[in-house]
């Protein structure tokens, strides 16, 4: 063998060894050195972390109805990373009915967050399930998941006390992060009532799931399961029964009233509260709406502006309430010593004031009376006198002391109204203005400010603060929260006082009341009756103050129909007639038993 | 059946070696393919059948004595273009070209066996030219004998088997005695001249395989996909690797692309880990060794340069395929000798290994 060759073979056989070094020394800088890089690559290719959400909690009425709950659904879902072609969007966006645009965005705005799956449609119908079932194959990255769905078992029952959940905004959970609570853009959050007060509550932990998936997103193998903790129950003070016959009394009377012809009528408002508690037994804001097919339906009760069907109008809305608030103006006088069960006040239909300036009338001629009978029949001349004693300092001061002007103090609910009072701190305020405020004219007062006003009339003067949550308990039963009681203010009166009242608002439920058709009822009802005048318009808004039973006070309510005509007959007393009847009669709570 | 001597001269240990690397790749090739196929052996099935078949192959190529190859060069150059030119006509499509011709029972691809022929005519070609490589000209005959198989392949377009003939011509020319600057020139002159040519001739997949090995990170989901997941999978191996048939592995996810073909050494390093890959390495230097050893041992210019041929091919291939699976080689489409699933490369490479030890057993002179 010629030196040449053996000189080539042995350059051939070093490059053999060099090639074999470099790649040695490769593998070595792959496996050894960058070992945890690439192995933590690995694993992100494979694991896929899957939120598994957590059911809401549901809610029940106090007699242990269940009034929101969760049912099964379906959402259709994106994994970003599969879905690169415009067809599979295309299509989606074409079977759900959807903007192509908006599921573009959706996944360009989630694509960061995780690898979650990005929910496109949430309760989707099993039609369309079974169309994208069909085609799977051709759909790679679309993924069906089963999701609870919020379902609020009786419809429209308490719709506002309720409220609802919707999707989250962005600026919803901007505002969650800035507290530190993680929300994903597929969330559903509790948008209005105490869905949404009591969110944090209600919602739930999310769990995880990290599955392996292989490189077609597809599931092979659950690596780890966290389970998620369910929501905490919340348990209303609200009674299920009430709350209904209440709901159905005010809709019978309003679609009553819009059936003869009231072309204004549709508004209207009940609120019946616990007197030795606060706490809520039924609110009811006419009209209301099924929260089930709000996202259907929303544009169109948005649009309703002339009867707000969204808006809660006992807490949202203010009014004057006319001659329900007699007792006011009733009680300062008593207690002020200006008057007593005797004192009487001449009434000739017609009274000057302010050295003549100021002319009063009354609906009727009442001769002359004391509060008992003023408060029954009553008399508008009576209670101006009151109020112009009292002056507009002390009628504005004893009006406060029982929380009008200000929020009863309802923290289960968001946006309850302050209203305000006809008094000096109004800028138009005029002398004059003292004679309408002392007859409950020109103040802005919402009805749960009313109803706590009964209350505390029927307590002997405790301001409770008003509550609508009575306990929460956790998915394992434990009470986790439990409402007491809470005092806001207590007046000192005289116990007498109050019931010179009492007797006053009894006696307007019998013969020679305005309301004596009440007399009838199971229970004795102590209340008052009212209209409204509202300027300028043929209409009057029907009001009803009280308590009952007379003689140990369960309920104390207020009713408000808006725009019932103006004529003689209250709208609000058929109402509160016919809650108190059903509520009490026997064979209604036998039924219950 | 045999000579005593021949048998004696017969090279055991490379045999052995070949043995040991088939043995390694059934075991990766059921390791890659039984989880996505459920169980099922279809394609360790179909590698040992073509094995014993490429066992049968070597037998019979070491049985004629090499050098009758020696007068038949031209007939086999001539039965390669032929080869290659039926597959225009008679070709399926996959992947993009036109490569294999079916023949019912298999799909045979000739541009591997193609290797095989012009080995050895151009083992005559230099053989013929020995110590006549003075002028920087004397190589251009050469050329042009590589480059009509050799274009005829890069038109299927076979761009990886087309850069093998370039290595084999190299090599030979560089052990038959050609200048290492002359041939250093050419490489560097073509690569100036070449590169930009190339680039018009090149298809969009292929010139989308050169973007992505330039810059990985551009598209991770296309081009570079693979070689990515690729890198991935053999450096989560680590030292030990995740063992064989393991759960969860890049491959068994399908991240690893063609796990038993052209990246089954990914595979390998994911399974059994750097460990396993050193092993492997090792085994086709001590291969390599032994093809060079019966290169230096062969009695006569031709038989060394079949060796030579044999080992500039195998190196090659080795070196680009596991380099691509490593991220240090744009990805072209090259299988791991003896370690890829597919027959017709198993074959080939056999029948060259045959071919090799044949010059080996024959490497004495004719005593009587």
């Amino acid at each position: 063998m010629n030196r040449s060759l053996q000189r080539r073979l042995r350059v051939f056989s070093g490059l053999v060894v060099l090639l074999a070094l470099l790649l040695t020394a490769r593998l070595a800088w792959l496996q050894i050195y960058n070992f945890e890089y690439y192995r933590a690559s690995a694993e992100d290719n494979r694991q896929r972390q899957l939120p598994i959400a957590a059911p809401r909690g549901e809610i029940f009425a106090a007699d242990g109805e269940l009034l929101a709950a969760n049912r099964p659904g379906f959402a259709v879902s994106l994994l970003d990373f599969d879905v690169r072609d415009g067809e599979t969007i295309s299509y989606l966006a074409e079977l759900l009915a959807m903007d192509e645009e908006y599921i573009r965005e959706r996944v360009r705005g989630e694509r960061f967050r995780s690898f979650a799956p990005i929910q496109i449609a949430g309760n989707v119908s099993p039609e369309v399930v079974a169309k994208l079932e069909e085609r799977r194959l051709d759909l790679p990255g679309v993924i069906i998941e089963t999701q609870l769905v919020r379902e609020y078992v009786h419809g429209s029952l308490a719709a506002h006390v309720l409220g609802y959940v919707g999707p989250i905004s962005r600026r919803q959970i901007e505002e969650m992060q800035a507290q530190g609570i993680f929300y994903r853009g597929t969330d559903a959050i509790g948008q209005a009532g105490v869905e949404f007060v009591w969110e944090q509550t209600l919602r739930g932990q999310e769990g995880t799931l990290l599955v392996e998936k292989n490189r077609f997103g597809r599931r092979t193998r659950v690596l780890a399961k966290e389970d998620p903790v369910p929501g905490n129950s919340i348990y209303l003070t609200l009674d299920a029964r009430l709350q209904e016959i209440a709901e159905q009394a005010l809709r019978e009377v309003i679609e009553n009233l819009v059936e003869s012809g009231n072309t204004q009528a549709g508004r209207g408002s009940v609120v019946i509260i616990d007197p030795r508690s606060g706490a809520i037994r039924a609110m009811v804001s006419y009209p209301a709406y099924d929260p089930n097919t709000l996202a259907q339906n929303f544009k169109e009760l948005a649009a309703d502006r002339r009867n707000q069907p969204l808006r809660n109008k006992t807490i949202q809305d203010f009014h004057p309430v006319g001659s329900t608030f007699k007792m006011l103006p009733g009680i300062a006088a008593l207690e002020e010593g200006l008057i007593n069960e005797q004192s009487r006040v001449t009434c000739r239909g017609v009274a000057t004031f302010f050295n003549g300036r100021q002319t009063s009338r009354c609906l009727k001629v009442h001769g002359a009376l004391s509060i008992i009978p003023a408060i029954a029949q009553s008399c508008n001349i009576f209670f101006y006198e009151m109020g112009y004693r009292l002056g507009i300092d002390r009628l504005t001061s004893y009006a406060e002391s029982f929380g009008f002007g200000s929020p009863t103090g309802l923290n289960d609910l968001s946006g309850e109204a302050a209203g305000s009072l006809n008094g000096r701190a109004r800028l138009d305020f005029m002398p004059g203005n003292l004679m309408g405020a002392s007859i409950g004219q020109g103040h802005e007062i919402t009805a749960l400010q009313m109803a706590n006003f009964a209350a505390m009339l029927a307590n002997g003067g405790t301001h409770f603060r008003p509550y609508l949550v009575q306990t929460a308990k956790n998915h394992l039963g434990e009470l986790i929260f439990n409402a007491k009681p809470e005092v806001i203010r207590q007046l000192e009166y005289s116990e007498k006082n109050w019931d010179i009242i009492r007797q006053g608002m009894k006696n307007v439920t019998d013969f020679g009341g305005t309301a004596p058709s009440m007399r009838q009822l199971p229970v004795k009802v102590a209340g008052k009756t009212g209209t409204v005048e509202v300027s300028s318009l043929r209409y009057s808004h029907s009001t009803f103050v009280g308590y009952a039973p007379a003689e140990a006070p369960e309920l104390a309510f207020y009713v408000i129909v808006e725009n019932s005509l103006h004529r003689p007959g209250s709208s609000a007393v058929p109402v509160i007639s016919q809650i108190i009847r059903e509520y009490y009669s026997p064979a209604s709570a036998a039924e219950q038993q | 059946m045999f000579d005593r001597r021949l048998v004696r001269s017969f090279d055991f240990p490379l045999l052995l070696s070949v043995f040991a690397i088939v043995l390694l790749s059934l075991l990766i090739i059921s390791s890659a393919t039984m989880d996505s196929l459920a169980g099922d052996p279809f394609f360790v099935k179909r590698q040992v059948i073509w094995f014993l078949i490429s066992f049968a192959a070597l037998l019979v190529v070491i049985n004629i004595d090499y050098t009758q190859f020696y007068r038949v060069t031209h007939y086999l150059y001539g039965l390669n273009l032929l080869l290659l030119l039926a597959v225009f006509f008679l070709g399926r499509e996959g992947g993009g070209a036109q490569r294999w011709i079916d023949l019912g029972f298999f799909n045979l691809q000739p541009s591997e066996f193609a290797k095989l022929f012009i080995i050895i005519s151009l083992a005559r070609h230099l053989a013929a030219r020995e110590g006549n490589f003075a002028s920087i000209f004397s190589v251009i005959p050469t050329f042009l004998h590589v480059s009509l198989p050799m274009g005829m392949i890069f038109l299927q377009p076979n761009l990886g088997t087309a850069l093998v003939f370039i290595a084999i011509m190299f090599g030979m020319l560089f052990m038959a005695g050609a200048k290492a600057r002359h041939l250093l020139l050419y490489v560097v002159g073509s690569l100036v001249v070449g590169l930009p040519l190339l680039w018009q001739v090149l298809k969009d997949y292929q010139r989308m395989r050169l973007i992505s090995f330039i810059n990985p990170e551009r598209d991770a989901l296309s081009g570079a996909f693979q070689q990515i997941q690729s890198v991935i999978a053999v450096g989560s191996g680590g030292v030990w690797g995740k063992g064989l048939f393991a759960e969860g592995t890049q491959s068994s996810l399908s991240f690893t692309p063609e796990p038993h073909t052209d990246f089954i050494f990914s595979v390998l390093a994911e399974q059994i880990g750097f460990a396993g890959s050193v092993v492997l390495i090792l085994l086709y230097v001590f291969l390599l060794s032994r093809v060079i050893r019966i290169a230096a041992q062969a009695k006569d210019t031709f038989g060394t340069l079949i060796c030579s041929g044999v080992a500039s091919m195998l190196l090659f291939q080795v070196f680009i395929n596991i380099g691509i699976t490593i991220g240090v080689m744009p990805v072209t489409g090259l299988p791991l000798p003896f370690m890829s699933y597919g027959g017709s490369a198993l074959l080939m490479n056999m029948m060259s290994i045959g071919l090799v030890l044949n010059v080996g057993m024959r490497r004495h002179r004719l005593m009587f």
